[in-house]
């Protein structure tokens, strides 16, 4: 079976994660933009972030036969540095433009504060201006009333529920997003977030339909293997393969289709390796005889 | 020249993609003559309206293209690099000369990696292309294999206005990154003294570590000490 993690902060991973990933299945990604465990001081650096999505990231999955695609955006967090924030909101649309952004995110809040307000509903509007879904953030502090506050803008603002994924859920927000007619994610993680057992019986409360798992891993610690774990949390509870298949593949595939840049056929089909490809001048390989599929 | 040959490929891209994307491509190619920020856009979205498939053009088609440099390159470019040529045209003819050449360079600092791949394909095309030496100089130090194919290879932009130094790293670079010589247009009317050292030291680091020497460093040595 073919997986997608829709949400790995892959920068902040090695490429033994890479190759760890692709040997247990997963064939795709989306790396959302988010922050980098301290707060940025330039606009310029989250322009060179953007640039490493698109381009060196793009490129280091590829030699480990991985697709890698991005969501970009100024992260709830870092919404609350007013300078910044404008400065970031500024440069973003000419970024959203570009091949392999499949969404708007993560956007939302954190600490609910008015100025992540402001930057999440503009983002909304640019995200409807460049036809794109969006990914939205759920903050781990007072998570409910932050979920309850995300779809409510997103029902105010009269943003499609369709083309929103609303993230990180626990047994109290999922049933809220899938009332709202979003698509739901969830983080399973070592400790915190959600994990294999409990995401194993929200599958058979409320079935596949619109339900996602990801391993947001980041810089901390965090997974990468997480959905093929839950996968295999699944299949050992019998839930069927046609429901595994859904969460783990098909809604990832089909939310983030609505973009018109997913590329299924190309998504579909593991891309050739030839890591004999150089980026920048660093080549991933150190020594090693290069893989090269023919 | 550099008037007609994006409005001769123009009419190319259009007769070979669907309706809708030649009525894109026009309505694009005349927004970007009034409007950068209109132009920075389709720009980024040329790939998926116009599709990536190299244009592989007949015989018949390149020889009304006139131009050898143009109808040459013409045979590797692929669709949306082509269109992309057609956009960039139209958006450089709305600017004064002084507004062109920054624009250029901010194609290339903001671009994704099929962007640059285009935006150095046409350097050589553009008016007055002796003003983006910076840029093409700073795409061979990246080595992002299709970035740097895209101006060492089938490119006449390095051997008409590199440096002698700028030009003798781009072939060792080339030489590191095994792309074969024969690909790098002038070689042999740009080699001299200085990169047959270069590329003679090279061989004897090689050497001297137990590993093989590129056959192609002959290209460069060879012929100049027989």
């Amino acid at each position: 079976m073919k997986l997608f993690d829709p949400h790995i902060h892959m920068t902040s991973r090695t490429t033994d994660d890479y190759q760890a990933m692709a040997a247990a299945g997963i064939v795709a990604l989306v790396e959302p933009a988010f922050w980098l465990g301290q707060p940025r001081t330039h606009a310029g650096t989250f322009e060179d972030y953007f640039l490493a999505l698109l381009g060196w990231e793009r490129f280091r999955a590829q030699q480990f036969g991985i697709r890698h695609f991005c969501t970009l955006s100024l992260n709830p967090k870092e919404a609350n540095d007013p300078r910044l924030a404008d400065e970031v909101l500024a440069l973003l649309p000419r970024y959203l433009e570009k091949d392999g952004v499949v969404a708007v995110g993560e956007i939302g809040y954190d600490d609910q504060t008015a100025a992540e307000e402001r930057c999440f509903a503009a983002q909304l509007v640019m995200a409807r201006e460049f036809d794109l879904p969006v990914l939205v953030h759920t903050p781990h502090r007072d998570k409910k009333r932050g979920t309850e506050r995300s779809l409510a803008l997103l029902r105010e603002t009269g943003f499609p529920p369709g083309l929103a994924l609303v993230d990180h859920n626990t047994e109290e927000t999922l049933p809220l997003v899938l009332e709202a007619g979003c698509w739901a994610g969830h983080s399973i993680y070592p400790s915190t977030k959600m994990d294999e057992p409990r995401m194993v019986a929200l599958v058979q409360t409320y079935g596949p339909e619109r339900i996602l798992v990801n391993s947001a891993a980041d810089w901390g610690v965090s997974d990468p293997l997480k959905v093929p774990k839950t996968a295999r949390a699944m299949r050992e509870a019998g839930l069927p393969e046609d429901t595994i298949e859904t969460i783990c593949w098909r809604n990832p595939v089909r939310f983030f289709s609505q973009s018109g840049r997913l590329e299924m056929g190309a998504v579909a089909e593991t891309p050739a390796v030839d890591q004999r490809l150089l980026w920048e001048g660093n080549s991933v390989l150190r020594g090693q005889a290069p893989r090269v599929d023919r | 020249m550099t008037d007609s040959l994006p409005s001769a490929v123009a009419a190319v891209v259009c007769g070979r993609v669907p309706p809708e994307a030649a009525s894109w491509l026009r309505e694009s190619a005349a927004l970007s003559a009034r409007s950068a920020d209109a132009f920075r856009r389709a720009w980024s979205a040329a790939g998926r309206r116009l599709g990536r498939a190299p244009l592989a053009l007949p015989t018949t088609d390149i020889g009304r293209l006139g131009r050898d440099g143009a109808a040459f390159a013409l045979q590797t470019w692929a669709t949306d690099e082509c269109g992309r040529g057609v956009l960039l045209a139209a958006a450089l003819s709305g600017l004064s000369p002084a507004e062109q050449a920054p624009l250029v360079a901010e194609l290339y600092r903001t671009g994704e990696v099929r962007e640059r791949q285009a935006l150095l394909k046409w350097l050589a095309f553009l008016p007055d292309p002796q003003r983006f030496v910076a840029v093409a100089v700073d795409a061979v130090r990246n080595s992002a294999l299709p970035v740097l194919e895209a101006i060492t290879c089938g490119n006449p932009y390095p051997a008409a206005f590199f440096s002698e130094a700028a030009f003798n790293q781009m072939v060792l670079k080339a030489l590191f990154n095994e792309i074969p010589l024969r690909r790098v247009l002038g070689l042999h009317e740009r080699r001299g003294a200085e990169l047959a050292r270069m590329v003679d030291a090279y061989a004897s680091e090689r050497r001297a570590a137990g590993r093989q020497v590129p056959a192609d460093a002959a290209l460069v040595t060879g012929d100049l000490r027989a």
